[in-house]
C-alpha cells in the first residue's frame, strides 16, 4: 500500500509515547533508584552502588532475612499451586469440550466467571468462607458433627484457604485457553485411532496432548508468573499469617518500600524477583521444547 | 468422536455438579448478603431464612461510614477512560505494525513481545514515586494513564491482523480512500471482535486491579471500588459477613454483569490467537 512513512509513524506515536513513559522510563528509574539510597519521603541519599542487592542477598541482616522469607513463601506457593493450576483446568477443559455443543456454551460461562472477580471480592468470599469463628466452612463442618479448623490461622490450613480461593478465581482462563486448543485438534485423527480399537488414554497421550503442548506449556509458565505475583490473597486473607509464613515477596517489597521508607533496598528486591521469574520462565521454556 | 447417549448424560451430570460446586462461593455472596448479623455467623445454610436488607442500607444509607457511590462512580470514570486510552493506542500501533511500512519494525516487534514478561512489580514504585513528584498522587491520571503500556493488545490485534486478507483495504487504497475512512469503514469493522475481547479484558483488569490504586491513592475519596471494598475487607471492626457480603456484591456486580454480557466476544477463537 502507498501510505507514507510518516503516517505510519503517526500511528505508532501514541503507544510508543506511552509504552516509553510507563514501561521503559520507570524500568531505567527502578534501576537507577536501586543503585542508591533513596527514601520516599527524604528522596535520593546518595550513589551507593550496588550495597543494597548485596544486602538482601547476603544471609544475616535485617534485608535479606525479610528478602528470604518472602522468597520462600512465594516458593512454597508456586510450588503447590502451579501443579493444580494446569491440571485442573484442562481436566475441566476435556470435560467441557465432550458435552454438547448446545450445552457447553453455558458451561464455559460458568467456569470463567470467576475471572471477572477481583481479588479483592475473592478474598472477602473467601475470607469468610473460612473464618475458624462463624465461618460458613466451620458451621457446616460443626452442623455435620466435625469440630472447627482453624483455617486462617494455623498451617497447612491457611495455605490450603489460599489455594482453594486462587485456583476458584483464576481456573477459567486456563480452562478457555485448553478448550479453544482442543476445538483445533484434527478430529480425524480420532476416528482413525478409534478403528485401531485405542482407548481414551491412548487417544489423549498419543493425539490430544501433543497437539495442544504449546498452549500447555504456555499456562505453566503463565501460571508460575501469576503464582509469583502473589500478593492480594494472602494480604487480605490471611493478613500474612499465621507467624508470616503467608507473607509473600510483593507484600514484602511493599512494606520495605512503604513502613520502612526504603524505595532503595525495596527496588532491589523488585528486580532481583524479576531476575529470578525471568530465569526460572526462561529454563521452563527452555526444557519444554529442548527435543524439537 | 462418536458418543452413545447414556454416555452424554453422565458427562453433562458430572460437569452439571461441578459447576454448581463452583458457583458455591459467588451463591454464598449473595445469600450472605442478605443475612442479618447474627444468622450470618452462625448459620450453615445457604439459603437466609429471614431475608434482610439491612446490609445494603448501611452500605448506601445518608449515615454509611463509607462513599461507596463515589468509588462507583470512580471506578466508572477510570475503567471507561483507560480502557478507551488502551484501545485507541493499541489498536493504531498494531495497524501501523501489521500493514504500513514502519521503520525498525522488527525491533519494535521484538521489544513488544519481550517487554510482556517483565513483571509489574518492578516499574510499580518507580511509577508511583514519578507519579509523585509530578503531585498526581490521589487524581485519576495514576490510575488511568499506566495501563496504556500493556503490550499484550498490541501483540493480539496485530496477530489478528496478520491472518486477515489485504483485499478489502488494497480496494479501498484503488478506490481512492483516505487511510481514516480505510481504519474507519474498512479495518475497524473486520477487527470488532478482537478489539471487544481487548476492551472487555483491559476494563476487568482496571476494575480489579488493587496494589497499583492501592499505592496511589490517599484519601478514602479517591478510591475505586475494588480498593475500597479491600479496605473495608482488611477493616478490623467490618466483622459483620453479610455487611461485607453486600459491599462485595456492590463492587463485584458491575463487572459480572458486562463479562457475561460480552463473554460470548471471547467465548472462542480471539484468546487463543495470541499465543499460537
Amino acid at each position: 500500500m502507498r501510505i507514507s512513512r510518516t503516517w505510519s509513524i503517526t500511528l505508532f506515536l501514541p503507544f510508543l509515547i506511552c509504552f516509553i513513559l510507563f514501561l521503559v522510563l520507570p524500568l531505567l528509574y527502578g534501576l537507577y533508584i536501586s543503585m542508591h539510597s533513596w527514601s520516599v519521603f527524604g528522596g535520593n541519599g546518595g550513589f551507593v552502588g550496588l550495597d543494597n542487592y548485596t544486602a538482601i542477598l547476603t544471609p544475616g541482616n535485617i534485608y535479606s532475612n525479610a528478602f528470604y522469607l518472602g522468597l520462600k513463601n512465594t516458593l512454597i506457593f508456586v510450588a503447590i499451586s502451579v501443579i493444580p493450576l494446569v491440571i485442573i483446568s484442562l481436566g475441566l477443559a476435556l470435560l467441557v469440550d465432550s458435552i454438547p455443543d448446545k450445552l457447553k456454551v453455558y458451561f464455559r460461562t460458568i467456569f470463567f466467571i470467576s475471572y471477572a472477580v477481583s481479588v479483592t471480592a475473592v478474598s472477602a468470599i473467601f475470607k469468610w468462607l473460612f473464618t475458624g469463628n462463624g465461618g460458613y466452612v466451620n458451621n457446616v463442618l460443626n452442623t455435620m458433627g466435625f469440630s472447627s479448623i482453624n483455617w486462617l490461622n494455623e498451617q497447612p490450613y491457611a495455605w490450603v484457604a489460599i489455594l482453594i480461593a486462587t485456583i476458584w478465581w483464576t481456573i477459567g482462563f486456563n480452562m478457555i485457553l485448553f478448550i479453544n486448543a482442543l476445538d483445533e485438534v484434527d478430529q480425524t485423527m480420532y476416528e482413525a485411532a478409534s478403528l485401531d480399537g485405542a482407548n481414551w488414554w491412548k487417544k489423549f497421550s498419543y493425539i490430544t496432548f501433543p497437539s495442544i503442548k504449546g498452549v500447555f506449556v504456555f499456562l505453566t509458565i503463565v501460571s508460575v508468573i501469576a503464582s509469583f505475583n502473589l500478593y492480594g490473597q494472602t494480604l487480605l486473607i490471611t493478613a500474612g499469617g499465621p507467624t508470616q509464613s503467608t507473607q509473600s515477596l510483593i507484600m514484602i517489597i511493599q512494606q520495605m518500600v512503604f513502613t520502612q521508607n526504603n524505595l532503595g533496598v525495596g527496588s532491589a528486591m523488585a528486580i532481583v524477583m524479576g531476575l529470578i521469574m525471568v530465569i526460572i520462565v526462561a529454563t521452563q521454556y527452555f526444557y519444554s521444547f529442548r527435543n524439537e | 468422536m462418536k458418543k452413545s447417549k447414556s454416555k452424554t448424560i453422565l458427562v453433562v451430570a458430572v460437569a452439571s455438579l461441578i459447576a454448581l460446586l463452583f458457583l458455591l462461593p459467588l451463591i454464598f455472596m449473595i445469600f450472605t448478603s442478605f443475612k442479618a448479623l447474627g444468622e450470618a455467623m452462625s448459620s450453615s445454610a445457604l439459603f437466609p431464612k429471614l431475608w434482610t436488607a439491612e446490609n445494603y442500607a448501611s452500605i448506601f444509607g445518608i449515615s454509611a461510614e463509607v462513599p461507596i457511590l463515589r468509588w462507583l462512580i470512580n471506578t466508572g470514570i477510570v475503567t471507561v477512560g483507560g480502557t478507551a486510552l488502551v484501545v485507541f493506542v493499541d489498536v493504531l500501533a498494531a495497524y501501523s505494525l501489521a500493514r504500513l511500512n514502519l521503520p525498525w519494525k522488527s525491533f519494535f516487534l521484538t521489544v513488544v513481545v519481550s517487554a510482556l514478561t517483565i513483571p509489574t512489580i518492578i516499574t510499580l514504585f518507580p511509577m508511583f514515586y514519578l507519579f509523585r513528584q509530578y503531585e498526581l498522587i490521589d487524581t485519576f491520571a495514576p490510575l488511568m494513564l499506566v495501563y496504556s503500556a500493556n503490550t499484550m493488545g498490541v501483540f493480539l490485534i496485530y496477530s489478528f491482523l496478520r491472518g486477515f486478507p489485504k483485499d478489502l483495504e488494497e480496494a479501498a487504497v484503488i478506490d481512492g480512500a483516505t487511510l481514516w475512512q480505510i481504519l474507519r469503514f474498512v479495518v475497524f469493522p473486520a477487527i470488532r471482535p478482537v478489539v471487544a475481547t481487548l476492551s472487555v479484558l483491559t476494563f476487568l483488569t482496571i476494575y480489579n486491579d488493587f496494589l497499583w490504586p492501592s499505592v496511589v491513592t490517599s484519601s478514602d475519596e479517591m478510591k475505586t471500588v475494588t480498593l475500597g471494598v479491600a479496605n473495608l475487607v482488611q477493616g478490623a471492626n467490618f466483622v459483620n459477613p453479610g455487611k461485607m457480603m453486600a459491599a462485595t456484591v456492590v463492587a463485584t456486580m458491575p463487572a459480572l454483569i458486562i463479562f457475561v454480557a460480552a463473554n460470548k466476544y471471547f467465548v472462542r477463537s480471539v484468546v487463543s490467537s495470541g499465543i499460537k
